[in-house]
């Protein structure tokens, strides 16, 4: 599959599980989306475990623009009290509109599992036809212990109530995935 | 002891299906569910991945203690604590003895089919221990003191009134029934603050990968997760059939088992844990421990016949297109583990007693088999493991008596001769008996019984059989019992479509049942006796082909070579016999090729015959033939669904074999069919009894007849 086939692919299915896609320029364009999610959604604060220094001053600007707390570490602590995971994704998997989260870090995990909404940005380039061929990317990962690995596709759901799908059953209510198209 | 048994299961049967709302939830799902899946697989080549799946699993499995040291390895050197419970008794003590040496007391849990197999929560609970699901299915069954009715949703048997009385008592406000993501909701608040409280979790796993020490759990919820996340301790309670070489194995089982268990291409969260992870609340790492249970798994997996079962992924599949289940659900059909596979299993985890009455349940019609992702012949396992409860607790009168008449030609073919006599009174003249004394076979009244014919083909196939002096193509038939002596004018109609096309039908007099109704019994020495017996009447090495009116004998001829694998004297010539068999429809359209009729004929239905369908794999040549014949073919849902006929099922469990045929009747009835047509005459007996019990004016017709009319022969 070329580029462009991946990233409708990819697309097609992450929303047939509920996921929303958007494509975005740049990690500032990302953040600044994240935020501004936040905001519209009534959410006060925003948790962002897993991102570089040199990141977070953007990350840092976009919150305090929509009056949002940022908070990178310590998630426990403040477990029920962040509307919003921002983590990013290692990769993409165009069959089953799945992401690639290494979630080895703990913050990174509750971000992502007791976060209302789960934002995740995913770098375009990062995207593969099916899990077969993340084969020797996974096995790496698996081979760095202690891991976590997940693969997620769509917010959490059930349907143990007569079959009515439900989504936010336990995880997040909303996946947005931010596909990241950096030319650098 | 035995007949109170069987009295409570029936009984147990009735009320479920006296259940309406569990009726409709479990058509519905089985219906959605065959959508899903056909949608999932799409594009895919199922049989082909599937049968992968199996070999990669019985790879693994017939080095498990290999797996297991080389799991323990990895695992222990990333900071896991890997121990090894022989049996169920073993595995709750070591998990309670890791909550008192870690202190834990309260422990939240996330699905695991093993934990119910050794019966966990409650043992855990006599030791003091607060235990809670989260898995919002589990939950619920939990806070009613039930087990699961299915093993993917667990809940499957309760409507929302139920859950939101039960919510309602929970939470103390009243909760409506028809706000289902408020429902939801108070799960969500509810388990959220067990998680954060607790101090144990305990996960089950989906695979665990021997290369790193990875285990892995497939989840929809996200509970799994934050089981695995939140406390400080995490039990992974795991069989040991779980363990899998490595990542590519996971990824070739993963890709079948959302597809198959709901049709999903993937379940939302698969979550692969390498050893003693990040955890603030343990002050560091994680305390991780994994439990692998064996309780019979090792012996099993050394088993040459029921190693396969240990194939099985928990997928749920075979319970979602049994139509017993579909009419009954899981607390009947299944005692922890449920559908086919757990028939299956019941008798190894949990003993003959709990297996006994429910291991018979089975109308062998295939469709687990073919949906299994793991390729798992689970009626022929089923059909073994009651073998196996028979040979501990005796054969039934019945089976003695049938291995006698069977094993004996003439004498079977006396037996029947002298039933034509005795039916003689019940009939009045007609070709239905519609009552039957009822102490000769109870319940049976939901259908009219076919009389025995008064001559059957084989005293006229002298008269009829073709004379042609220089056949193209020498045919064998084999009749079958009900061609033979009940519906000969099948056979009549048969050589009617035949005739004038140089083909020789001869009838081999020596053959017999097919014994196949042995097999279904257990008997397997009688299957294989007569067998042998039909090998040596039929001297297939004669003919081109052994045709067959009759899907179930044909699937059972063709199951010869496998019957008789241990008897290298007769396996060659199986396996050359078993290659000419073939049905009616497949000839017709391989050596005949009927002139087409034209015109609208009459409105026909057509019913598939289980093993026509997937015994054979035969599903467009019947369908075209009567088109080509110029019948108005009107389809419907449920054709490749059993008519719940099963042979002698029909007798053991009537009350299911009545409500299965009703669904078809029903379906059959709303196409505004008036004919319906099939290839097999025990589908003839149980569609035209059904009918003609509800006085419908539908006529069933044998593929043959129904031909032979079109053609106006």
């Amino acid at each position: 599959m070329s580029q462009p086939q991946l990233r409708q692919e990819f697309s097609r299915r992450a929303e047939a599980v509920s996921a929303v896609v958007k494509t975005v320029e740049s990690l500032e364009d990302a953040f600044a989306q994240a935020a501004r999610l936040t905001r519209e959604q009534g959410g006060a604060c925003l948790a962002a475990p897993g991102w570089e220094p040199g990141e977070l001053a953007a990350l840092q600007a976009a919150c305090e623009r929509e009056g949002l707390e940022l908070i990178t570490q310590g998630l426990r602590e403040r477990a029920g009290q962040f509307h919003t995971g921002l983590t990013r994704a290692q990769w993409g998997v165009a069959e089953t509109g799945t992401i690639v989260v290494d979630s080895a870090s703990e913050d990174l995990r509750l971000a992502t599992m007791l976060a209302e909404m789960h934002v995740a940005v995913l770098p375009a380039a990062n995207l593969r036809a099916d899990l077969f061929a993340l084969e020797d990317e996974v096995n790496r990962t698996l081979g760095r212990a202690p891991g976590y690995l997940a693969f997620i596709s769509g917010p959490s759901r059930t349907g143990d109530i007569e079959l009515v799908l439900t989504l936010g059953a336990h995880g997040p209510r909303q996946l947005h995935i931010l596909l990241l198209e950096e030319s650098s | 002891m035995s007949r109170a048994s069987r009295r409570e299961y029936h009984q147990r049967l009735k009320e479920a299906l006296d259940n309406r709302f569990l009726g409709q939830t479990l058509a519905r799902f089985q219906g959605n569910y065959r959508g899903s899946r056909e949608a999932g697989f799409a594009g895919m080549d199922f049989p082909a991945l599937a049968a992968e799946v199996g070999a990669a699993k019985d790879a693994a499995l017939g080095r498990l203690e290999e797996l297991y040291e080389q799991f323990k390895a990895q695992a222990e050197a990333a900071g896991a604590q890997v121990h090894l419970a022989a049996d169920a008794a073993h595995a709750r003590e070591i998990i309670a003895d890791i909550a008192a040496q870690t202190g834990s007391r309260r422990i939240v849990k996330s699905k695991s089919m093993t934990s119910e197999e050794i019966h966990l929560n409650r043992h855990l609970e006599a030791q003091g221990l607060q235990v809670t699901e989260t898995d919002l299915g589990e939950w619920i069954i939990q806070l009613r003191g039930e087990g699961p009715s299915h093993m993917v949703a667990p809940a499957i048997h309760l409507s929302r009134s139920q859950v939101a009385e039960l919510f309602t008592q929970v939470t103390g406000q009243k909760q409506d029934p028809e706000d289902i993501a408020a429902l939801v909701e108070v799960a969500r608040s509810r388990l959220r603050r067990a998680m954060l409280e607790a101090d144990m979790g305990i996960s089950g796993a989906n695979f665990a990968l021997a290369s790193t020490g990875t285990i892995a759990t497939v989840t929809n919820e996200g509970n799994a997760r934050l089981v695995t996340t939140l406390p400080r301790v995490h039990v992974a309670l795991v069989g040991l059939e779980k363990l899998v070489p490595d990542l590519n194995t996971a990824l070739k089982i993963l890709r079948l088992l959302p597809r198959s268990a709901t049709g999903q291409l993937i379940s939302t969260y698969v979550t692969w844990i390498t050893g003693a992870v990040e955890c603030a609340a343990a002050g560091g790492r994680k305390d991780l421990h994994i439990v692998f249970l064996d309780n019979g798994r090792l012996a099993l997996s050394q088993d040459p016949v029921f190693s396969q079962a240990l194939r099985c992924v928990r997928c749920g599949s075979c319970a979602n297109v049994c139509p017993i289940f579909g009419k009954v659900g899981g607390h009947t059909y299944g005692h922890v583990y449920i559908g086919a596979i757990g028939l299956i299993l019941t008798y190894f985890y949990h003993g003959r007693e709990a297996a006994r009455e429910l291991v018979k349940n089975c109308l062998n019609c295939q469709a687990c088999k073919v949906n299994c992702p793991a390729g798992i012949d689970l009626p022929g396992l089923i059909k073994k493991t009651a073998g196996l409860v028979m040979a501990e607790q005796g054969r039934p009168l019945k089976n003695q008596l049938m291995r006698r008449v069977l094993t004996n030609r003439p004498l079977f073919h006396f037996l029947l001769r002298r039933a034509y006599l005795a039916q003689k009174p019940l009939a009045r003249g007609g070709r239905l008996i519609r009552h039957l004394p009822l102490f000769f076979a109870p319940d049976q009244e939901f259908r009219s019984l076919p009389v025995v014919a008064a001559e059957p083909l084989r005293d006229r196939w002298q008269r009829l059989a073709p004379r042609v002096s220089n056949p193209r193509l020498k045919v064998a038939l084999f009749g079958g019992c009900l061609t033979d002596f009940v519906y000969p004018e099948q056979g009549e109609a048969m050589l009617k479509l035949l005739a004038g096309r140089d083909i020789q039908v001869d009838y081999p007099l020596g053959q017999s049942c097919c014994g196949l109704p042995a097999a279904m019994a257990s008997e397997e020495e009688t299957a294989r006796e007569v067998a042998r017996q039909n090998l040596a009447a039929l001297e297939a090495e004669h003919y081109d082909y052994v045709l067959t009116l009759c899907a179930s004998c044909a699937s059972h001829l063709k199951h010869y070579p496998r019957l008789l694998a241990d008897d290298p004297a007769w396996t060659q010539r199986a396996e050359h016999m078993a290659a000419k068999v073939i049905d009616l429809a497949s000839f017709l359209q391989k050596e005949v090729g009927l002139e087409p009729v034209a015109g609208r004929g009459a409105k026909a239905a057509y019913h598939a015959p289980c093993h026509l369908c997937r015994g054979l794999g035969v599903h467009q040549a019947p369908r075209q033939l009567l088109q080509g014949a110029g019948y108005d073919y009107r389809p419907y849902e449920d054709e490749e669904v059993c008519c719940g006929f099963g042979g002698s099922y029909s007798l053991d469990f009537p009350e299911l074999s009545a409500a299965i045929l009703e669904r078809k009747l029903k379906q059959v009835t709303a196409t505004g069919a008036e004919l319906l047509v099939t290839d097999c005459p025990g589908c003839v007996l149980q569609l035209e009894g059904g009918l003609d019990h509800r006085g419908s004016p539908i006529r069933v017709r044998h593929l043959a007849q129904a031909l032979a009319e079109a053609q106006g022969k």
